[in-house]
């Protein structure tokens, strides 16, 4: 009967295990799904587009943090972005008000597997 | 963002229907209707989130079929898909299927303020500047004014961004001719004063000025008190209101003569060429009563 009792547990202990191992990976998969939701919405009719009525066409962002800088010059983290995001930069305009912390640390998730 | 929706009316058409549909992208759009016009053959949306174009937001549309817009009715639902135009600069409803009909009007947007007639005098409305100076509406006379409306935070590039774009290829224009330059003003005025601070107008007019300070001489990003800047929209029969966060709003460029009276307003339709020309005719006409002295002197 004890003998039962310890399989049990070790077989309990190798699912926390096995939850707690998948559990990052599952909660940066539900980050990226939603930014690239937030991106869909919020970015890509800018920064997806071609040849729109503007001073300056927006950057494509494939690749973002791959690069040495952002297209601004800036260096290319996740601070620099999410700064550029909350305050805009050049003709890129301020999503403050519009993103909430969670948006945009989503966002940038979902920027660095934008390649 | 989903639950969050920017609602902006903006009254508009967004170009002409291009004649050539060769690369023009098709997005499908669910919400309900608001408002719709006959007579520009266009209703208002209120519309959920469209992936890849636009987020939910209140904004009226052209409608491609003109009896959909007899048939549609404020308060229903509808299944529709945009078609945007190559290039991005047009876009319209095809395909529109009512998938509840409601008849009931559940945001009300507000009717558009009278505005002042082509030929009245510019009301006298306070303004802060990009360097915290206050100007004033009337304040320029001599030159022909180009004056229209924006938020710096608007996310839509077919509206404020194109709207401070077309400008600045203007502006770069005029400077090329010193002597028209001289004779010409533009205002950007913004309808988010909360926001829009001096400093924020000085940063979002240098990213049009290429960074060259000079240019605000001749054009000047401003705002004003709420209550002023109610005043300025009113006259000039621009409708915001704020929701959510955002700014709804309708787009408007008015033309004001270096004698200060309305010369013409653009609403719906324009080309930056179109603007350029008619302040740069307004800058070298010679007013009524220069013509008559000049006529009197033969």
């Amino acid at each position: 009967m004890r003998r039962v009792h310890l399989c049990f547990l070790w077989w309990w202990l190798a699912l926390i295990a096995a939850l707690l191992d998948i559990w990052p990976a599952c909660s940066d998969q539900h980050a990226s799904q939603r930014g690239h939701e937030l991106f869909q919405q919020n970015c890509a009719m800018c920064h997806e587009a071609s040849n729109l009525d503007l001073k300056k066409q927006p950057p494509k962002l494939e690749g973002l943090f791959q690069r040495k800088a952002l297209p601004s010059g800036a260096p290319a983290t996740d601070a620099q972005v999410r700064k550029t995001i909350i305050n805009g930069i050049g003709t890129m305009p301020s999503f403050q008000g519009r993103l909430s912390d969670e948006d945009v640390n989503n966002l940038v998730e979902y920027l660095h597997q934008l390649n | 963002m989903g639950s969050r929706k920017i609602f902006g009316v903006c009254l508009v058409f967004a170009c002409i229907i291009a004649a050539c549909k060769h690369g023009s992208r098709r997005y499908q759009l669910r919400g309900q209707v608001l408002d719709k016009n006959l007579a520009k053959n266009e209703i208002t949306v209120d519309h959920e989130s469209i992936p890849g174009f636009m987020p939910a937001m209140t904004m009226p549309y052209k409608v491609k079929d003109p009896a959909v817009v007899q048939e549609v009715e404020p308060g229903d639902k509808i299944a529709a898909e945009v078609v945007v135009a190559e290039g991005g600069n047009d876009n319209w409803l095809e395909n529109i299927r009512i998938t509840a009909k409601s008849g009931r009007n559940t945001t009300k947007v507000p009717a558009p303020p009278k505005a002042l007639a082509v030929g009245e005098r510019v009301p006298n409305i306070s303004l802060i500047n990009q360097d915290g100076k206050t100007i004033h509406l009337d304040g320029f006379k001599g030159k022909a004014l180009l004056l229209t409306f924006i938020y710096t935070r608007c996310p839509m590039p077919n509206f404020c961004p194109r709207l401070s774009s077309q400008f600045a290829k203007i502006h770069e224009d005029l400077a090329k001719t010193p002597g028209t330059y001289a004779k010409t003003h533009l205002l950007t005025v913004s309808f988010d004063p909360k926001y829009d601070t001096a400093p924020v107008l000085r940063r979002y007019g240098l990213a049009y000025l290429n960074n060259d300070a000079s240019g605000f001489a001749q054009w000047d990003f401003a705002s004003a008190a709420p209550a002023d800047l109610r005043k300025l929209a009113d006259a000039f029969g621009l409708v915001y209101f704020e929701q959510d966060n955002q700014i709804a709003h309708s787009m408007d460029i008015v033309l004001i003569s270096p004698q200060e009276k309305i010369v013409k307003y653009w609403a719906t339709e324009w080309t930056t060429a179109e603007l350029e020309d008619a302040l740069r005719t307004e800058a070298t006409a010679k007013s009524t009563r220069q013509m008559a002295r000049a006529g009197g002197m033969k």
